[in-house]
Order: C-alpha cells, then structure tokens, then sequence
C-alpha cells in the first residue's frame, strides 16, 4: 500500500518534514561532534518537545476511551498515530542517557558528596537508578499505547463490542500508571537539572503542557485534513466547538497549575525554592516569562473565548498553530535557565535540534497515519457523528 | 461585537437524535410534560406533609438549638472554650470550614461543568445539589466569623472606607478568601435563583391555596414563559455556567492557599491547589449521594434519579478520589525528595506521631476503601454506595484534621510543641452546624421543586422539534 | 383609527393554544415570514428551534456580561493597587507594594462577581422582569403555559394584524383555540 493512500492531504507535510529530518540531523550531528554537551542539551530540550506532544496524545486517547463523546471520534486517529510513534520515540531518548553527565549536576558524585542536601538525595538522584526508572516509564507508555493500537485494530475488523470496552476497562486504570510515569519523568527529566528545587505541582505542570501541545498538534494535523471528505464532515462546527473548547480548559489549566505554583513559591520566599524563580526573571529570562505569560496564555485565552473563532476551521487551526509555536517557549522556561546561567541565551544546535527531530517525528506520525482509514469504523461515535446535521 | 464575545458558547443540541436519546436512559420511559410537572409539584403543594419529614426536621431542629447554644456561650466565654491555643491556633472551626465548603462544590459542578459539558444527567439532581452547595457555604462561612472571636465585627473583612484609615491587607490569603467565599456564595444563590425562576411560575399557577399564589407569584417576578425571555434566559444561564466553573475552581484554590501560603511544612506545598479542589469534589459528590439515596427512596423519585445517575456519580468520586490519592503521593515523595530536615520530620510524624491513628483512619476512609468503586457491582449496589459515600466524607474530614493539626502542632522548635483536643464546645457547633444544614434541606425539600421541572420537560423526546430545517 | 373610550377594555391581541412544540415552531415561523413583528409565544420550556425560528436568538446579554467582566476586572484591581500603594502602603515581609501576584486572587473573584451581576440583572432588565401585570395572563388556559401548553401570540398593535385575518392565519396551524384577549 502507498504510505499515502489515506492521507494524500499531508503529502505536503510529509515533504516538508523529510527535508526537515535531513537537514536538521545533519546539522546536529555535525554539531554534536564540535560541542556534546550542547548536544546533548539542545536534544533534551528537543525531545520534550516532539515527545511531550505524542506522550500527551496518548494520554488524550485514553481520556478519549474512558469517556467518549464526539470530539474524540474525529481526533481519534491522529491520537492513535502520534500514541503509535512513542517505540520510536523511546529509540530516540537513547542518545541522552549517554549524555546525563551533560545535563545533570547531580552525576557528579564529588559534588553530591560536598553537598548536604544533594547527598540526602543520593539515593535517588543516581545514574542506573535514573536509567531504571525512565526504562520504566517507557515500558508503561509503550504497553498502554501496545495495546490500545491491537484492540484498536481489532474493533475495525469486528463489530462486536469487545475491543471497545477492552479499551475503555484499560484506559481507566491506564490513566493512573500514565499520571504517575508522567509525573517521575518530569521529576526526573526537567525538574532534576536544578537537584536542588522541588516542587509538588510540577507532574501536573508537564501533563498540562503536553496534553496542551498535544491537542494543539492535533488541532493543527487535522484542519489540513478536513479540506473536504468523510473526515471534513466529522469535524463539523459544533465538534469544532467543543475541541476550540477544550482547548480553551487546556490553555485555562496550564495558566492555573503554573500560577499555583508561582503564587506560592513567590510569597513564601523560601531560599530552596525562589531560586528556580530567580533564574527566570533575571538576565532576559524575564522577557521569555512576560512571552510565556502573553502567547501560552493571554492571547489563545482571549482568542477562544469568541465562538466564532472556534466554529471556523481556518481560524482555529491558526489558534492551535500558536499555541503549538508557544508551546516552545513553555519547554525553554521550564529547561533553558538550568544551562544558560548566564542570562537569557540559545545555541543554534537547539534550533537544528528541533527542527531535526521534529521533522522524523513528524514524519512517523504521517507515516503511521497513512496505514489506517483516517476514520475508525468500527467506533460507535462515528455514525452519529456522520449523521449530525451541520 | 455582542456574538464575537460571547465568552461561552450555548450548548449544542445532544448529538443524536434517534429513538435511543442518552437521556433516555435518565429518567423512566411514560412520562409526559404534564407527568412530570404534576409529580415534581405535587410534593411541593398537595401532598401531605410526611412523618418522616416532620420527624426528621424535629430532629435537625434540635440541633439547630444546640448550635445557637454553644455559640451563645461562645460569644458570652470568648474562643477559649474551644480546643485552639498556640501552637494549634487553627483547630475544628477551620477544618469544618473547609469541610463544609468543599461539600459545596459538588452542586455547582454538577450544575455548570457537566451542562458546559452537555451531560443531561445532571438535571434531575442539580436543583438539590445547588441548594446543597449554598446551605453548606452557609454552614462554612459561619466558622471563620465566629473564629475571629468578635463575630459582630466581621464587615472589618471588607474593603469599605473607614474613619480608622485601614484598608484590607491584600497580600494576605485570608482576605482572598473573603473575596472568593463571598463572591461563590452570591454567585451560587443567583444560580440557584435563576434556575428556580420558571418553576417558581409552574407552582405559582398551580397553587391552590392564595397565600401559597400571592408568595410563589411574587418570587415568579412575573415569568410568563416567553420565547423572548426564554432566550435572553438560556444565554444568561449559559453564562453563569461558564463563570461558575472557574469559580468554584478558584475557591477551594484560594482555600487551599491559605495553607500554601504559609511557610509551614505540611501547608507550604504547591500540589495545594488542584488536589484541594479535586477534595472537594470528592466530598461534595459523596455528600450528595449521601442525600439523594436516602430522598429518592422517601418520595419514589426512582423515576428522575436513576441508577445510571447514582453510577456516574460514583465513577466521579472514584476518579477524584485518585486525584486525591496523588496530591498525598506527592506530599510524602517530595517530603522525602525535598531532602530539608523539616519537610521529612512533617511527614513522618504525620505517620508515626501522636496523631497516627487520624492518619491511617484517613488513609483508609479516603484511599483504599473507596477502591472497591472500580467494581460496577458496588457502584450498583445502592446501600453499599451509601456507605461508602459516608465513608468519604468521613475521610475528607480527616484529611482536613490532619493537614491542620499535624502541620501545626509540631512546630520548627520544639519548644513550641503541643497537643490538641477539641472540646465538647467544638464538638457543639460542629454537630450543630448538620442540623442547620440538615434543617434548611428539609426546608427547602418542602417548599420548593427539588428537581429542575422544566429541564426536566427538555429531557422528553417529544421536547425535541422534529423540522428544525427551513421548511 | 376611531377615538377609544379610556374604559372600554382594549384588544391585546389574539392568542392560539397548540398541543406540542412542533406546532408552535411551525406556526410561529411562518408568522414572522408573514410580516408580523409584534409577536410573542409562551412555553414550558425553552425551545431553541422556535428561537431561531422566531429571530430571538440574538441577544445582548453577552455584551452586558462582558461590560460587567471587565468592569469588575478594574474596580478590583484598581482597588487593590490603590488601597495598598497609596492610600495604606505597608510592607509585609518585603512584599512589593505592588504585589501583582497577589492582587490577581481577588481581581479574579470580582471579575466573576461583577460579570455574574450583570448577566442576571441585565437578563431581568432585558426581560423588564419583574412585571406584576401583563394582558397575555388574561388568556385562558394560560396556567397551562408552564405546564405543557404552547401559546403563540399576535398583538393587536402590529401594523399587519387585522382580527378576521390574522384570526384565520392562526386557525390555519389547527390550533386547540384562537382567543381574543383583553388588556
């Protein structure tokens, strides 16, 4: 079968990403090669990025299958497509487990022993400890996102009920292990550059950002696929509607589990914990938090509020678009202060970085996509959503 | 302008439109407009007065005197007769505060977050359960003012221009939290209001007695049932649904806060916020399944409040529950992770301190027994789900306990060390605060439509018009 | 038109009683399409097809609670800026004056406040509710319009109503009864 037998509308995209895959693979490893530690680095900060969207995509598939509803029927599939690029993912997170002495403070045993608080810590902040634990992580993702793809398939092949409530029986105590996977890895990804700092929320934190990106992504893939067809009629306005309004809750509770996290941290004024703060509203960082605060929030915010904007494909999918674009800006205030010490920075290996491993993860996900009916059959959403009027 | 900012959008009509509506399954098929108004108004206006129902106001009555009698000796004694002395400054009247208040949020979650998301279970139970939600903001709201220790001067709260020149201290969280209990508790008796407007109208003109006509007429404010008004009404209620729900969000939030803020370990954590409000969902869910159970058996409203209404309301509580179980999983991580001397020393005399027992009854009240709500059998096993209702809000109330006590009465130096014990005083207004709550229930039980009549009517098919097209 | 005698009760209009929201929707639709403009049904519950049918969906109540929004978003915070920055400045543990992350806890609350305000008061305005007396509660029967009655009504004032017309207009949807109602 052609790879884009069902998605002839991404082929654009598909190009795009390849070049994209190309040239900015070329570029890292030739910059890999001149600076590791950059590398490595920027390819953290990559990664977050491209794998916090398909991470978040999974987790909105099982929201999806725990709850059902017309708004999921039409996203489904691209779901499903970026659930199914975490294998590759996971090869992907490989190279930065060669790199921890780069990224992570607390490698360095002579430093941890000189410090009191990192030493308390030891017996968690350590290298196979560290390496255990994400190798955990991905086998949970991996198993839940095995899984659910297998009945997935199964429920286009049968009409029988079975694989739907398999699905949905999964998803519910599925959401638990993903909630906790997702929370010890931004411990032990992001919140560990800083050993020092901790931060209750911050599990929460990293869910909302990528289930944001996520919807965002989604949002984006599918206005260029409704330009006509059984899956432009699914994604009618009062489903456009309740996505421009989920993703308004999304944008609402990122905004809200940070500024919880903000508001009282800023007026404890604790040593251990305002200092994660101090490096982001000092030397330029403060203009990356005003952005942050003004396009991942205020803007998307004000924007979805009008019902029109959500009712119009065009104007939605720029929506998300930006909030896609802004998305950057949340993952470099979360991990860019913990490496440019010095002020407000960026290396041009983060940007090739980006650009090369979001062009293969882009191209995976077209890849995936393209070896499904863009509809799923077998869902006993989609006919209702087929036969709503417009 | 006026479409461009319409800040939420009217619901879209249910997505289907068959034979097989979902609401169908919400309330007893054979009903009719007419079936629904009379059976809903009929406990209002002609039925006789229950003996039960007089029995059981007896009782919440009683209570009710015991509360104005441990607050007369409150207020002639002073806080003293109560348990709280340094360091547990914050005993029972804060953990029955926010106890009560988070019992409120399930009513208006239940009325504007499930109608934002077009849940049409939630019309047969959300009229109670916003009565619910404003008596238990009633109840809560008392503890802090009689907290202060000279109730008569609470309006020193408010921002007003004084001949002392004082303005609020706008830093502080306790002033947030005059702000957002105030502003929820207006909020939610508008909703409320606003909600009951129609109904008003139905009993108003079916009332056969003239005192019942001339008071149900006059709340009415005159509501003749106009398409005009009706769409000015939908839009308006719409959007009280749409401020509703970040609101009743930001409430426990700004609850929560006035722990968080602090520098206390055990409060001063930033996982407060959410896993507060999903409490007190929790709670609020429990409470009123805690209710409806016991009423739809006392009036036979099997017909309105189904099981199907009683299982989603347990896979709620089960899935906040869970939430909640995280926020302790992240306290006890980071105590431990946080590698400071103080935030350990917190959590393990949470665990193993002198309060041990209140700290394993939680963990059992709150975490693993709720569990058994993974089994649809439980969730359709109503006297089993009542008891593990009132088993979650045994547990919310423990957790409350714990995170006040334990956080307070080890403090930095032990010097500062101490034990607390209410006394029978807190146990009074405690007590005494259910039977206010139990007694406006019953009130409003009486003289008002418990269930939302004409939402009720747009839960028929025949409610639906067959050619919505241009014909 | 004849001078009228100021005692002599004055026609409202004429009021047709239907058995279910379809026959409303359609009657009521069509009478707009005729021209009528001072028209009004009643019913039970809200129908949203007989909204658009009858053109009344547009409403400003958004618009009101917008202007309340934003008017509680700067009184609140305008309060607080004001109160702790010039007319009560205290330092409290080091905190700025102006401790906008603070302040943004009640500029919320009463944002929700004063938006909440204006969408019900502004919606009673709109209704110019509450209204003790209005003709329609003349109409017989109409008890029965919050229950499971469904009325449409043509008012005497419209330019268009002419009684034996618009009498014969509202029979032709096959109504329970056409009346002729008094002020």
């Amino acid at each position: 079968m052609n790879a884009l037998d069902s998605v002839p509308e991404l082929a654009g995209l598909r190009r795009v990403a390849l070049w994209a895959a190309v040239s900015g693979v070329l570029a890292t490893l030739a910059g890999a090669l001149f600076d590791p530690t950059q590398f490595f680095r920027s390819y953290l900060m990559a990664w977050v990025y491209w794998g916090g969207v398909a991470l978040g995509c999974l987790g909105l598939l099982m929201v999806y299958h725990l709850t059902g509803g017309g708004w999921g029927v039409a996203i489904r599939r691209l779901l499903e497509a970026a659930a199914g690029t975490l294998p590759a993912a996971a090869v992907l997170f490989v190279p930065l487990l060669f790199g921890l002495g780069a990224l992570y403070a607390w490698t360095d045993r002579a430093a941890v022993l000189a410090d009191h608080v990192l030493s308390q810590k030891a017996a968690y902040l350590n290298v196979p400890f560290f390496i255990a634990r994400t190798a955990l992580y991905f086998v949970v993702w991996l198993a839940l996102a095995h899984f659910l793809d297998r009945w997935s398939r199964r429920q286009d092949e049968t009409a029988e009920a079975w694989p739907g409530e398999r699905m949905k029986r999964l998803s519910g105590g599925g959401l638990v292990v993903y909630g906790l996977a997702m929370t010890f890895a931004a411990f032990d990804w992001i919140m560990s550059l800083e050993p020092h700092w901790f931060s209750t929320i911050f599990g929460m934190i990293f869910i909302a950002d990528s289930a944001l990106g996520a919807l965002a992504f989604v949002l984006v893939i599918s206005y260029l696929l409704a330009r006509g067809g059984a899956f432009g009629r699914v994604l009618a306005p009062p489903i456009l509607n309740d996505l421009g309004n989920l993703l308004l809750a999304f944008v609402m509770v990122y905004a809200y589990v940070s500024f919880s996290q903000l508001l009282i941290i800023w007026s404890a004024n604790l040593p251990e914990e305002i200092t994660w703060y101090l490096h982001r509203v000092e030397g330029g960082w403060q203009l990356l938090a005003n952005a942050l605060a003004i396009f991942y929030f205020a803007v998307p915010f004000m924007v979805l509020l009008s019902r029109g904007n959500k009712r119009q494909p065009r104007r939605l999918a720029l929506i998300a678009g930006g909030v896609l674009a802004a998305r950057l800006l949340s993952v470099f205030f979360l991990i860019g202060p913990a490496f440019y010490r010095r002020g407000l920075g960026a290396h041009w290996l983060d940007v090739a970085a980006l650009v090369g491993l979001g062009g293969v993860w882009v191209a995976l996900f077209v890849w995936r996509l393209s070896s499904r009916p863009l509809l799923a059959q077998g869902d006993p959403e989609l006919a209702p959503a087929l036969a709503r009027k417009h | 302008m006026a479409p461009a900012s319409h800040p939420h959008p009217p619901a879209e009509p249910p997505a289907s439109k068959g034979a097989a509506t979902p609401e169908s399954a919400f309330i007893a098929p054979g009903h009719t407009f007419g079936s629904i108004t009379d059976k809903i108004s009929a406990i209002v206006l002609t039925r006789r007065t229950p003996v039960g129902w007089l029995l059981g106001f007896a009782i919440a009555f009683g209570l009710v005197m015991l509360f104005l009698m441990a607050v007369t000796w409150l207020l002639l004694k002073g806080t003293g007769i109560w348990g709280v002395n340094i360091p547990v400054g914050w005993g029972f009247a804060i953990i029955n505060f926010v106890w009560w208040i988070g019992i409120g949020h399930a009513g208006t979650l239940i009325s504007a977050i499930l109608l934002l998301l077009h849940q049409h279970w939630r019309t047969s139970i959300n009229r109670f359960a916003e009565a619910m939600t404003l008596f238990a903001v009633a109840c809560a709201g008392l503890f802090p003012i009689l907290h202060t220790g000279r109730p008569w001067l609470a309006y020193w709260l408010l921002p007003y221009p004084n001949s002392m020149g004082l303005w609020p201290q706008f830093r502080s969280p306790l002033i947030w939290d005059v702000f957002a209990v105030t502003t929820y508790a207006t909020v939610s008796a508008l909703f409320w209001f606003v909600g009951l407007v129609p109904d008003l109208a139905t009993l108003r003109d079916r009332a056969r007695s003239r005192v019942g006509r001339t008071i149900y007429g006059v709340l009415a404010l005159g509501w003749r049932g106009s398409a005009r008004h009706w769409a000015r009404y939908e839009s308006a209620y719409l959007l009280l649904a749409g401020l509703a729900t970040p609101l009743v969000l930001s409430v426990h939030t700004v609850v929560s806060f006035d722990f968080a803020i602090s520098v206390l370990p055990g409060w001063h954590t930033t996982i407060f916020p959410p896993y507060f409000v999903a409490g007190a969902i929790y709670s609020g869910f429990a409470m009123v399944l805690t209710l409806a159970i016991p009423i739809r058996a006392a009036y036979g409203l099997q017909d309105f409040i189904t099981q199907r209404h009683l299982d989603n309301m347990a896979k709620v509580m089960l899935a906040t529950g869970l939430i909640v179980a995280y926020g302790y999983a992240m306290e006890a991580f980071i105590a431990w992770y946080s590698g400071s001397f103080y935030e350990r020393f917190m959590y393990w005399n949470r665990v193993t301190g002198p309060y041990w027992p209140v700290f394993w009854a939680l963990i059992a009240t709150n975490i693993v027994i709720p569990q058994l709500l993974w089994l649809k059998k439980v969730r359709l096993n109503v006297p089993v789900l009542f008891g593990i209702a009132l088993v979650i809000n045994t547990g919310m109330w423990l957790e409350r306990f714990v995170i006040v006590v334990t956080s307070l009465h080890r403090d930095f130096l032990p010097s500062s060390w101490g034990m607390y014990y209410p006394t029978m005083w807190d146990w009074f207004t405690y007590v005494g605060t259910i039977g206010l709550f139990v007694a406006m229930l019953f009130l409003f039980i009486r003289f008002l439509p418990m269930i939302s009549i004409f939402e009720m009517r747009t839960l028929l098919p025949e409610s639906k018009v067959k050619d919505s097209a241009h014909a | 038109m004849a001078h009228e005698d100021p005692h002599a009760p004055r026609l409202y209009g004429l009021v047709a009683e239907f058995d279910s929201p379809d026959a409303l929707v359609a009657a009521g639709r069509r009478a707009v399409q005729e021209g009528y403009r001072d028209l009004d049904a009643y019913t039970p519950f809200p129908i949203e097809a007989l909204h658009e049918a009858m053109g009344f969906d547009r409403t400003r109540v958004p618009l009101v609670v917008l202007i309340g929004a934003i008017t509680g978003a700067v009184a609140g915070y305008g309060l607080q800026y004001w109160a702790s920055t010039i007319a009560y400045p205290l330092n409290v543990g080091g905190r700025p004056l102006h401790s906008w992350p603070a302040f943004i806890v009640p500029t919320f609350e009463t944002t929700v406040l004063f938006a909440a305000l204006a969408a019900v008061f502004g919606m009673l305005a709109l209704n110019r509710l509450p209204q003790p007396y209005h003709p329609i509660f003349n109409t017989p029967r109409f008890a029965l319009a919050s229950r499971d009655r469904f009325f449409l009504a043509i008012e005497a004032r419209d330019p268009k109503f002419d009684l034996v017309a618009t009498r014969r207009f509202l029979e032709s949807f096959t109504p329970r009864e056409v009346t002729e109602v008094e002020e």
